[in-house]
């Protein structure tokens, strides 16, 4: 554990160097580029916020990978799980009438269970015909993206509106802000406790991982991997999805074109650099989100390009999942040395 | 008489990180032309001497003379090109191609432009095993072939490369008892043509048999080196082991009780419609030992499954303690079954999990102790507590409960997986080969822990390839041989030959005749 926080910032800290570098051989200044970075993400009230509501989709998502990860499923649908999500609100949001207190939860319910079908799907083929998830849902995130394109231009386009998208939502399913912090902030947390409750304390969480590292061996245990892989594939999907629903209730309020964007992606990206465990997916998610919300008034104060932070963020994944291997080898290289000294007094 | 010294290994030392040292200041040396014997319990460190040697490890300190020179092999094909070759455990041959093309690959005579001269190479291994009198045929394919012949292939690879050191990982692992003299027989005819031999075991009595000297290691440290025929089988052993040993069976006679295990009529094909087992039936009483017999491979992996409940039977009864388990779910069956499979990285265990999780496994379900928030929850301080338990209970040396499982020796992940199962208090136990890759010490404890089971009237069924280790426990010994059980015998009155010989295929009335 230890020594997987000494390595994580290690790597942020060299993926920050070499992006120093990178900014000087391109003629930047590295000061002051990294300070409106930090100025705009987290040192100021507005860009925190921004930074944390932008961390909602990150870290769900995320955590979606993550637990798919390392309980077995290769689910890598959450783009398309995303959507289905968001789309489910979409619907709830245009069609019931019900005071926030019931229609929140509705929607939240309906995002849970549109990410969860769009899942579930995958889980059914691979159960009734063997069919490797790993592609099945990459497959279904084109179908979701698609069939999402044809629900909000032609049966729920909004006339008055110039791009695919469909008429706002209710207005009792909105997310308010909180001092400029969206409260879909406190659904994301309150999922991501929940996340570590089931995979570090969990009876289910424990089948999970054992069944991932080992499934032949959970399997004689007396585990019924079978169902907890359809449990996993469920309960990753609901993730993902309740990325998209809130992402519909605390910004746009409606389902627009390109509403997933790459978070999704981004988040399955934050599952392998935080090898598939829940603390470090909430922290990497806030760190990618400040990145890239700094990166909007970066541009605005300096001449870099906000490519730059993509270039940032590739660095990041490279030397922190290549430095959590190399540093064990120094590790080792340490551990031999004294061992040897030891043994030679 | 003197002999050259032909390798000499000065003061290697070997570190695995973190912090077990495989081999401490260790420096043997080997004569040219001589068997010498590299013996020790598992982990001792004679496997990754050879692997130093062979430069398949780096070595932390010490260094390499080979003919007087000192030496540097950084892979296995410049150690084979200065003559010393390595047959390994498990054999790397290619089932589809014949003797010759396995023997020439990677050293075939060629031809202009690089085509292979099949006259050549053919005619090539054609003398190499007439010279060495190996009963081969050069154009039958190895996967026809039985794993002792194999092995004859492994050995030829490596002199048709003019090696002059053969080192061998525990050869006789593979082999039946009745393969085993010819192996030997060969490897005395390559010493007398010069060829130096290492040969790595910790069966005893072949180790005095075969060996011309003989260097014991225990924990990464040579103990010393000596002529095989000023030693006997229990200086060995203590030597090995630090203490004394017991080779004499414990068991005390002791009248079974009821009947707790009765597989009648098992059946089941594999995918080609072959039958892999044919009528297979096993009773098991409580406080009674029953052993498994067989080359591997002849429907212990089946009869496993079938118990265990991981491959439908497609006919037959299967019963503990009356209740017919035939159609129950795994986990119902592990109310009534202890386990211990043959591969503790396969099925025991998730090697890279922690001690605790790998303690808790199937306790975590059948024992309510563990569940908390209406199971829901893993009440985790119940787990470091059992865990701690299996500890104390079972002697496993580890630091931490929260430690990778990885990291302990094979003895001690075995002893993990043991004290789980047997901590399960179910009324039968099915072992599958328990004592697999173990030490000799780690063996003794696991036999000693099979008597106790038999004396608290536990119902034991013990799959070996271990013929000794089934006249050390068993009460009866049944042996399979093509997914049949061809004999069941009383320990007492049957010998390892008789019980080689059902092993091999002999049927029982032939034995009589050829008996009479």
């Amino acid at each position: 554990m230890r020594k997987q926080v000494l390595s994580g910032l290690l790597g942020v800290l060299a993926a920050f160097v070499i992006g120093a570098l990178v900014l000087l051989f391109q003629g930047f200044n590295p000061v002051t580029t990294y300070g409106a970075l930090l100025q705009y993400s987290l040192l100021s009230a507005s860009g925190f916020a921004a930074t944390v509501t932008r961390a909602v989709p990150l870290i769900l998502t995320g955590l979606s990978a993550s637990i798919a990860f390392a309980s077995g499923p290769v689910n890598l649908g959450q783009p398309g799980q995303l959507i289905m999500g968001a789309l489910g609100v979409t619907l709830v949001g245009l069609f019931v009438r019900l005071p926030p207190v019931f229609l929140i939860p509705l929607c939240i319910l309906a995002s849970l269970l549109g990410g969860a079908l769009w899942s579930g799907l995958a889980a059914l083929l691979k159960r009734a015909f063997a069919m490797d998830e790993f592609i099945v849902t990459l497959m279904l995130n084109f179908i979701a993206d698609y069939f999402a394109l044809w629900v909000i231009t032609y049966p729920l386009f909004d006339p008055s509106a110039l791009s695919p998208m469909t008429r706002p939502i209710s207005t009792a399913a909105w997310l308010p802000d909180l001092g400029g912090v969206n409260t879909s902030v406190l659904f994301m947390v309150f999922a991501a406790v929940v996340c570590w409750l089931i995979m570090s304390r969990g009876r289910s969480g424990y089948e999970w991982r054992m069944t991932g590292q080992n499934s032949l061996f959970a399997r004689i245990g007396g585990c019924k991997v079978d169902a907890n892989y359809v449990r996993v594939m469920l309960v990753t999907g609901a993730l993902a999805g309740l990325a998209g629903g809130l992402m519909v209730m605390g910004g746009p309020h409606r389902f627009v074109k390109g509403l997933g964007a790459n978070y999704a992606w981004d988040g399955i990206m934050i599952a392998v650099v935080a090898g598939s465990g829940v603390s470090g997916t909430f922290l990497y998610g806030l760190l990618f989100s400040a990145l890239q919300q700094g990166a909007i008034g970066m541009e605005l104060v300096t001449a870099v390009p906000s490519e730059f932070i993509d270039v940032l963020q590739a660095v990041i994944v490279l030397v922190v999942v290549a430095g959590r291997v190399s540093l064990n080898m120094v590790f080792d290289w340490l551990a031999t040395r004294r061992k040897l000294k030891e043994s030679a007094e | 008489m003197a002999r050259d010294v032909l390798i000499d290994l000065r003061h290697i030392t070997k570190v695995f990180p973190p912090d077990t040292i495989a081999l401490s200041d260790v420096s043997v040396s080997f004569e040219s032309g001589e068997i010498h014997a590299l013996v020790g319990e598992n982990g001792a460190g004679k496997s990754t001497l050879m692997k130093v040697l062979y430069g398949l490890e780096r070595r932390d300190a010490g260094d390499i003379f080979f003919r007087g020179a000192k030496v540097e092999f950084r892979t296995p094909r410049e150690a084979i090109s200065a003559g010393i070759g390595m047959v390994h455990q498990e054999m790397l041959l290619i089932p589809e191609y014949t003797v010759w093309q396995n023997i020439v690959l990677g050293a075939e005579p060629v031809r202009a432009f690089g085509a292979i001269d099949v006259h050549r190479a053919r005619e090539a291994v054609r003398q190499k095993i007439e010279e060495f009198q190996f009963n081969l045929e050069p154009d039958t394919l190895v996967g026809d072939i039985s794993v002792a012949a194999r092995q004859k292939v492994e050995i030829l690879k490596l002199l048709y490369r003019n090696v002059s050191v053969l080192v061998l990982d525990e050869p006789t692992a593979v082999l039946t008892p009745q393969e085993i003299p010819q192996l030997f027989s060969e490897l005395e005819r390559l010493r007398d043509k010069g060829h130096t031999i290492i040969f790595i075991s910790h069966r005893l009595d072949e180790v005095l048999t075969l060996s011309d000297r003989v260097t014991v290691m225990r924990r990464g440290k040579v103990v010393g080196t000596s002529a095989a025929s000023e030693l006997t089988k229990e200086d060995l052993a203590r030597q090995m082991v630090g203490r004394e040993v017991l080779f004499t069976s414990q068991r005390q006679p002791q009248e079974p009780g009821a009947m707790v295990f009765r597989a009648q009529g098992l059946n089941c094909s594999d995918a080609e419609h072959r039958a892999r087992l044919h009528d297979v039936t096993v009773e098991v009483r409580a406080g009674e030992i029953i052993g498994v017999a067989g080359v591997e491979g002849n429907g212990q992996f089946e009869l496993v499954n079938a118990i265990m409940g991981l491959a439908p039977m497609t006919s037959g009864t299967l019963e503990v303690n009356g209740k017919d388990i035939m159609r129950a779910d795994i986990l119902a069956r592990r109310a009534l079954i202890s386990f211990v499979s043959q591969d503790r990285g396969k099925m025991g265990a998730s090697i890279n999990a922690s001690i605790l999780e790998d303690a808790i496994m199937t306790h975590h379900i059948l024992d309510p102790g563990f569940s908390t928030w209406r199971g829901l929850g893993l009440n985790y301080r119940r787990a470091v507590a059992f865990t701690e338990q299996i500890r104390t209970q079972f002697n496993v040396s580890m630091s931490g409960v929260r430690d990778p499982f990885r990291s302990l020796s094979g003895g001690n992940q075995q002893k993990v997986i043991l004290g789980r199962e047997l901590l399960l208090e179910t009324p039968f136990v099915l072992m599958d080969q328990p004592t697999r890759g173990l030490d000799v010490g780690s063996i003794e404890y696991v036999h000693q822990l099979l008597l106790d089971l038999r004396s608290k009237n536990r119902a034991v069924l013990l799959i070996s390839a271990d013929l000794d280790e089934l006249f050390m426990v068993a009460d009866r010994i049944v042996v399979m041989c093509q997914g049949d059980i061809v004999a069941d015998l009383a320990t007492n009155a049957t010998s390892r030959e008789e019980i080689g010989y059902y092993m091999l295929g002999g049927k029982e009335t032939e034995h009589a005749e050829t008996g009479s």
